[in-house]
């Protein structure tokens, strides 16, 4: 995986392996879209109360706000998914597409990093013994591959 | 006498001026607060920022810090529907935003 910058456009260069990975993922938080429980905590992530301390006004604020911002992010995971390359190659995206991919990524790392439950003291090193440890490894490549895009964006 | 421009008087009766300027809500009442989260990368939430309020970077940089080393910012003030409106919006870019009134 690699970003760069060129003629205006960010480039997203993706090995074969990372295509596919990504668009494995991506239809995976699909589904979770549409069919996790209101108690999931991923749900809850990617769908915060608005209020801390008025239950009556988040749950007003969630019924005229969560259908829309699901089909929101569904419709820009669409976007994404459908311009992925087929094996090994590249996606270049003007600012309007990079916003999109940034906000994408960002959906997909707060899904995987609520599963994985992590915190800002984490080990980088992943335990190859970790039963998630294939999880944390893709977390880490998503948080790379966004952190990437984001200075590409701002110009970094 | 009142002037021309002085509101029209409805349903009958006005407030004394000295009641009318206690009853006043302040002109920024609700705030839109973001928290800190262990996902959102320090360099996307920055972005964000910029982004959704137009601020400069180093105003974006400096609320995000607080974010980060504080737990939370207030990022922007206004009317209840205009932080409702900014929530949304933050929750879109999927950042942990709530409004409230201000204390």
């Amino acid at each position: 995986m690699r970003v760069t910058r060129r003629r205006g456009h960010a480039r997203i260069q993706l090995e074969s392996v990372e295509s596919g990975l990504l668009a494995t993922l991506l239809d995976d938080l699909d589904g979770a879209l549409q069919t996790l429980p209101d108690d999931d905590p991923v749900r809850q992530r990617l769908f915060p109360s608005a209020y801390r301390s008025d239950d009556d006004a988040a749950a007003e604020f969630r019924a005229l706000t969560e259908d829309s911002l699901r089909d929101n992010k569904a419709e820009r995971l669409g976007e994404c998914r459908a311009e992925l390359p087929d094996g090994e190659g590249y996606i270049d995206l003007d600012d309007e597409a990079a916003q999109r991919w940034l906000t994408v990524l960002n959906d997909l790392r707060l899904a995987i990093g609520t599963r994985l439950d992590v915190t800002e003291d984490d080990d980088p090193a992943i335990d190859p013994s970790d039963p998630d440890a294939q999880l944390r490894a893709i977390y880490q490549w998503l948080t790379a591959l966004q952190d990437s895009l984001v200075h590409t964006v701002m110009g970094h | 006498m009142p002037g021309t421009l002085s509101p029209p008087q409805t349903a009958g009766k006005t407030l004394p001026a000295e009641d009318v300027q206690t009853t006043v809500e302040p002109d920024r009442p609700w705030i839109t607060i973001v928290w800190n989260d262990p996902i959102n990368l320090m360099s996307y939430v920055t972005h964000v920022f910029m982004t959704v309020f137009g601020y400069p970077k180093s105003k974006a940089e400096k609320l995000m810090l607080d974010v980060h080393h504080r737990g939370r910012a207030v990022v922007s003030s206004g009317t209840r529907e205009r932080m409702e409106l900014d929530v949304n919006t933050l929750h879109g870019y999927g950042l942990w935003a709530t409004l409230q009134k201000q204390d």
